[in-house]
């Protein structure tokens, strides 16, 4: 090859546009101008939100009074106005997936690690913007089934009072526990790139996997079936003198913060192993 | 800048891109050549990270992209494949990009307006033609003022107006200092917008010098000839050591490894007469195809030549260029 003809050393040309480093608080506001900007964002978090309060009215109006059984009957108030959360956590899922699988699915995650080329802290970004913005409607959602609820309070002796322990901790541990089946749902998505694989792999845990194994009558099994991520994080939600509105799952050790513990820990792993895919696979 | 180093990528057995070495330098535009198949967008993958080498090094200003801290201001990229969430705007995808490294919102209306978006920067992308996706690829690019783009077939797509917008863009960039580096399939466009050409096959590097040197490269030996005595003349010149004679029709012979005056000069001592002795200038399109004869990945069994068929390669359509021995 001759010798090439090279124009000498050209000066940088002048910049025209000031731009600065990317960093993580810059990339949890541009992962917030992508949820927004998103039709299926306002569809999953309305729809969520609106499940809870219907849920809580059409269940308080079926009640004309509390089982003796039960005790005192404003024990269970806080129980039946979060009952939604059961289907809640499945439309805040699908956002958890969607918002990671669906930058795969479109290609839109070659610009996000374009401008993120380290990777994980678009992740982590992205999965802040996602939690905070469920855990954000969850409350609201959780507001509103207390006041939707509230005409049939008196008829049946039920109550929510935030002065009491319980009902403080199960009232707060909607957005809790919402948030954090979000993440798990999120973590699923982000190793398995694809949103129809992680909407089906995270639905078909909280639905077929998680209940199928509580009701094998035995001890190992259902000591494990516990154990996973929504039967333990669901603990948050329950009062001690009824079981569970979200699995079937009822024999458990787990102290409701334990059993919230346990979730995180799921959350976590899953999350980990999102995170090293990411660095290592091909975008 | 951008400088690779035994750049290699293999996924299992097959070898996509394979020790490839190059520098594209700032100041003008490189075109990045090759059939398909031959490690092109796997290369420009490699370059802004998207892809982990197998081996080798790849940096661009200086250094590997991920070290960069804006990296949108160092470089912009516009990837073969779309890089757009379908159910987003075109102006909030690029506000999104813009706020990843704090760009003010203004710049995203200037990108918009340059690209020839306002009309539908309020449409979902996924709305959008090939063309608009490119555009709006092009505007993404640029969101950063990047001193190096890199751009996966940026014509692909446009119309007309579209195409001569984007030459005169990337020969502006060029003029500014910057570096430009551009894969596409259009010959004839990269004869308009390149300067520098970087041709691969097989995921090697093939040619890595001037459009004008490749060019030259490809067309010194073919030369035309036209005579009532092709065959005594063939049969002369195939005494000649180093060249090569095709026979064209009854009186037109195209000859290689000779020039115009050394033919002439065996003629004359042959003494044959000739009717016509042209010197055969190729194009690039022709160079293009010479050098990667044998480097087709995906041949098509239709060709009725050794040359790759026009299946590989969009051809310039309306080409007046005389035929030459390259491909007939």
């Amino acid at each position: 090859m001759t010798a090439l003809v090279v124009p000498g050393a050209a000066a940088p040309a002048r910049r025209r546009v000031t731009v600065h480093p990317s960093t993580f608080p810059r990339l949890v506001a541009a992962e917030w101008v992508k949820l927004r900007s998103l039709r299926s964002t306002w569809w999953t978090l309305v729809l969520g939100a609106l499940v809870v309060p219907a849920f809580a009215a059409s269940r308080m109006s079926s009640i004309s009074a509390v089982p003796e059984a039960v005790g005192s009957p404003y024990l269970v108030g806080a129980v039946y106005v979060t009952s939604g959360v059961a289907l809640a956590q499945l439309v805040f899922c699908t956002l958890g997936v969607l918002s990671v699988a669906g930058e795969y699915g479109t290609g839109q995650i070659r610009s996000t690690l374009a401008a993120a080329p380290t990777r994980v802290p678009a992740l982590a970004a992205k999965l802040l913007v996602a939690v905070l913005a469920v855990m954000a409607a969850s409350l609201v959602a959780v507001l509103a089934a207390w006041a939707a609820s509230a005409p049939w309070f008196e008829a049946t002796g039920m109550s929510v009072d935030l002065t009491r322990g319980q009902d403080l901790r199960i009232v707060l541990g909607v957005p809790l526990y919402l948030g954090a089946v979000t993440a798990l749902a999120f973590g699923i998505g982000a190793i398995v790139r694809s949103s129809a694989a992680g909407i089906a792999a995270v639905l078909g845990l909280l639905l077929v996997v998680e209940n199928a194994l509580a009701s094998i009558p035995w001890t190992p099994i259902q000591t494990l079936a516990a154990h996973l991520p929504a039967s333990a994080g669901s603990r948050l939600l329950q009062a001690d003198e009824v079981g569970s509105v979200i699995t079937v799952s009822s024999t458990t050790d787990l102290t409701p913060w334990q059993g919230y513990g346990v979730l995180l820990a799921w959350v976590a792993a899953v999350l980990v192993v999102a995170g090293v895919l990411l660095r290592r696979r091909d975008a | 800048m951008i400088e690779a180093t035994g750049l290699t990528k293999r996924y299992g057995d097959k070898t996509a891109v394979d020790g490839l070495t190059f520098t594209v330098r700032p100041g003008r535009v490189t075109g990045f050549l090759g059939p398909n198949g031959a490690g092109k967008s796997t290369t420009m993958r490699m370059i802004v990270g998207l892809d982990r080498p197998t081996g080798g090094t790849v940096t661009v200003n200086g250094k590997p992209y991920a070290q960069h801290r804006a990296p949108l201001g160092e470089v912009g990229t516009l990837l073969e494949a779309k890089a757009v969430h379908t159910g987003r705007s075109a102006r909030s995808h690029l506000l999104a990009q813009a706020t990843t490294h704090g760009i003010d919102p203004r710049r995203v209306d200037e990108v918009i307006e340059a690209t020839g978006l306002a009309s539908v920067a309020k449409k979902r992308a996924g709305t959008f033609s090939l063309g608009m996706g490119q555009r709006l690829g092009i505007a993404s690019a640029l969101l950063g003022d990047p001193q190096t783009l890199i751009l996966d077939e940026p014509v692909n797509g446009l119309d007309p107006e579209g195409v001569l917008w984007v030459r005169h863009l990337l020969r502006g960039l060029a003029a500014e200092g910057r570096t430009v580096f551009l894969s596409s399939h259009l010959m004839s466009e990269m004869a308009l917008t390149a300067d520098h050409l970087i041709v691969v096959g097989r995921g090697r590097l093939v040619a890595d010098a001037p459009v004008q040197e490749i060019v030259a490269r490809a067309s010194s030996t073919t030369v035309r000839v036209r005579t009532p005595s092709a065959a005594e003349l063939e049969a002369v010149l195939a005494r000649q050591p180093g060249t090569g004679v095709t026979s064209v029709a009854h009186d037109l012979i195209e000859v290689t490894g000779s020039s115009a005056p050394q033919i002439a000069a065996v003629a004359a001592h042959a003494g044959l007469v000739l009717h016509e002795l042209t010197p055969v200038q190729s194009s690039l399109e022709d160079a293009y195809m010479q050098l990667t004869a044998s480097e087709v990945e995906y041949r098509s069994t239709t060709a009725d030549t050794p040359a790759p068929d026009a299946t590989v390669l969009a051809r310039p359509a309306g080409s007046t260029r005389p035929t030459s021995g390259a491909h007939r």
